[in-house]
């Protein structure tokens, strides 16, 4: 080689070294963060806008530096509504090295779920599940849940109930296991009010009619019906029956109810539903949210995409403050939540983590909307006193 | 009364929808014996081409529903040549194609969820909802939602085309012979493969206008299908395989069991779904055949 040449040689090796030495810094970890959601399964309708939102809220997170001067990097597992499948899938991404899992599927898989997270001590959260059971069945000091849980919904429901001075109602919920779970809440809390249930009606899943269940509650006259039930078809199916038997018990539904599929599922047969939820539309925050959601991916965002995007912050806010992925700070991080703000539940309301709990969803913090003809209304009550 | 008179019509409207699937189940069943338990995703692909033609597209009723006929007989036609002539015509053992059916059933229920997405589906009512009644009788009357009647009225039709088909055609003659014998069938001339393709074809409209018509009442949604098929293989086995009408009474007697046990009987109300249940083992136990046994073979 020339001495031209060896020269050129010893610039490409410097050039090389520059480059070399250069990337590592732009190639630097991601934060890993397991999010077990429901694809196929039962809870799909729910799981999938909550999975969107949350997905949503990483890519504004990264989009403004991620956590720590890192990019969070969402590992997406679909665990078909099954529980067992769900603790598979827990295992999975504790072994693929994520620092915090998001469950967004049903109560019951996130409840198989835990078993993972309490023995991999790997933080664990719900943004989105109600069952109130998830924070209390299991000592698990690394699970939080921050869905509204079914013990909120009654109290509100019947705060705003009181001033009817109820003695006599009925409930009606459908035989899945969440339906079953809050169908339990509902008459706990009613009874405790000295509330007479007079009876208690089950749709099944699948059934293609719920004439008998509400012929039984119109016999029984109650003066209020409550819907526990989380099955769209099923809930559509008692409206039906209801109008069909000519009905005119005032109806109090569960924040199921407040899911956007009703308003074509069961158009005509809304008007004047209460029904509680954790949403409300003229709330600042939500206005932004669903602008910028609008922006971003060009489809509406609704209640449930609210429960991902506020789940995923919380998450990202309790590393920031833990200021590393050392799952044991975040813990700690995330059990100190005090007072974050909320897009979601009634305005000015925050997720804190009082001493010794970990369910966050502010008691006070749902709203009661009612059914106009077919659209959500304004939320007419907050919170449950 | 006016409970037990509504009960009637309503739990007659829920029967006759458990018969549509279980003329379903037979009209396969009998000439190929092959039981299809994809007929309950057949009647989610008629829901929903109910609320592609009638919701969405929104085309007349009388020319939607025949829209959505050929779109069943096609439907019913590709099932079988997929999941089922392949097999047989490779000798494949009598279990294959249930298997095969079954993962047609999958195929369907995802492509329908990955299509239309999971929220359940509107499908217009053929009139608009309202309460019909026709008394007076026995000091109250019987009622219902038109679409009970409508459901009642459409299945009299369905059923009597049915036994019309079996009783009174020449098709229908070589569709028993081949249930009786299938070798001798052949052997007489019958074609075999053109039956088989008729009887899922036919199979496929009778199960999906069941879904069409009780979809306004439950919407179209993709988890619809395993319900609908395990109602209508009980009321199948009920009623008794060998006739058409078995499929009729079978379906009925489902379900007025089912909405009378929730309506009187003094049970917690979830016990009540166990009812078609234990009625599919007592009649397996006590009378395999069902209730109505198949005609004797005329010599």
């Amino acid at each position: 080689m020339t001495q031209a040449g060896f020269a050129f040689a010893r610039l490409l090796a410097c050039a090389a070294a520059a480059v070399a030495f250069a990337a590592p810094a732009a190639a630097q970890e991601t934060i890993k963060i397991g999010v077990i959601t429901d694809r196929v399964g039962v809870a799909k309708p729910y799981a999938e806008p909550v999975t969107d939102g949350l997905v949503f809220a990483a890519k504004e997170i990264n989009a403004k530096g991620g956590v720590l001067g890192r990019k969070i990097e969402l590992l997406i597992e679909d665990d078909q509504g099954k529980p067992d499948v769900s603790a598979t899938l827990a295992r999975k991404l504790v072994d693929a090295g994520v620092v915090f899992i998001q469950s967004l599927s049903l109560t019951t898989a996130t409840q198989q779920a835990q078993t993972v997270s309490l023995e991999t001590k790997t933080p664990h959260m719900t943004p989105s599940n109600s069952g109130d059971t998830l924070t209390t069945q299991i000592q698990n000091p690394y699970f939080w849940q921050t869905g509204p849980l079914g013990s909120i919904q009654i109290a509100t429901l019947m705060s705003y109930a009181r001033a009817r001075n109820y003695k006599k109602v009925a409930v009606i919920t459908d035989n899945s296991d969440l339906g079953q779970l809050i169908a339990k809440f509902f008459r706990g809390g009613l009874e405790k009010a000295g509330i007479e249930v007079v009876t208690e009606e089950v749709v099944p899943r699948g059934a293609t009619s719920a004439e008998p269940q509400m012929q039984k509650i119109r016999a029984a006259k109650p003066e209020a019906l409550f819907m526990a039930g989380v099955m769209t078809p099923e809930n559509v199916l008692v409206l039906k029956a209801y109008r069909q038997l000519g009905l005119k018990t005032p109806i109090f539904a569960s924040y199921n109810l407040s899911v956007p599929q009703y308003m074509t599922a069961g158009k005509g047969f809304l008007n004047g539903l209460a029904f509680v939820d954790a949403y409300d539309p003229d709330k600042p925050e939500i206005r932004k949210f669903t602008a910028a959601y609008k922006k971003d991916t060009g489809k509406e965002a609704y209640n449930l995409h609210g429960y991902g995007y506020d789940g995923m912050y919380l998450m990202a806010d309790a590393i920031r403050r833990a200021g590393s992925t050392d799952k044991e700070k975040i813990r700690e991080a995330m059990q100190a939540t005090r007072n974050f703000p909320a897009i979601m539940g009634a305005k000015g309301m925050t997720y804190t983590f009082p001493e010794g709990k970990r369910s966050g969803f502010d008691p006070q913090g749902m709203v009661v909307r009612i059914y106009e003809k077919d659209k959500q209304g304004k939320a007419v009550h907050v919170g449950a006193k | 009364m006016q409970d037990f008179l509504e009960l009637i019509v309503g739990a007659s409207a829920t029967g006759c929808i458990y018969g549509l699937v279980a003329l379903s189940f037979l009209l396969m069943t009998r000439p190929t014996g092959v039981i299809n338990f994809a007929v309950g995703e057949w009647a989610m692909v008629g829901a929903f081409a109910g609320f592609l033609f009638l919701s969405e597209w929104e085309w007349p009723y009388p020319l939607g529903v025949a829209a959505i006929v050929l779109v069943l007989l096609a439907t019913g036609w590709a099932t079988e040549r997929i999941a089922v002539r392949p097999l047989v015509e490779r000798g494949a053992p009598e279990l294959a194609p249930i298997l095969a059916l079954l993962g047609m059933l999958v195929i369907f229920r995802e492509s329908i969820s990955l299509w239309f997405g999971p929220d359940p589906h509107p499908v217009p009512y053929p009139f608009e909802f309202a309460r019909v009644e026709i008394g007076p009788l026995f000091g109250a009357s019987l009622a219902g939602s038109n679409q009970s009647f409508v459901i009642i009225a459409s299945t009299l039709v369905i059923f009597f085309l049915a036994w019309w088909f079996f009783e009174r055609t020449l098709w229908g003659k070589c569709f028993e012979a081949v249930a009786i014998n299938r070798r001798g069938a052949a052997l007489m001339g019958i074609n075999l493969s053109r039956v088989t393709s008729l009887s899922f074809a036919a199979g496929a409209v009778v199960a999906g206008l069941g879904g069409l018509l009780v979809a306004p009442n439950i919407s179209a949604h993709y988890l619809m299908g395993i319900p609908l098929a395990i109602q209508g293989f009980t009321a199948l086995v009920v009623g008794g395989p060998g006739r058409v009408e078995g499929a009729l009474l079978g379906g009925l007697l489902l379900a007025f069991a089912e909405q009378l046990t929730v309506r009187y009987a003094p049970v917690p109300p979830g016990y009540a779904f166990g009812v078609p249940l234990i009625l599919l083992i007592v009649f397996l136990l006590v009378r395999p055949t069902g209730l109505l046994k198949a005609r004797e073979a005329r010599v």
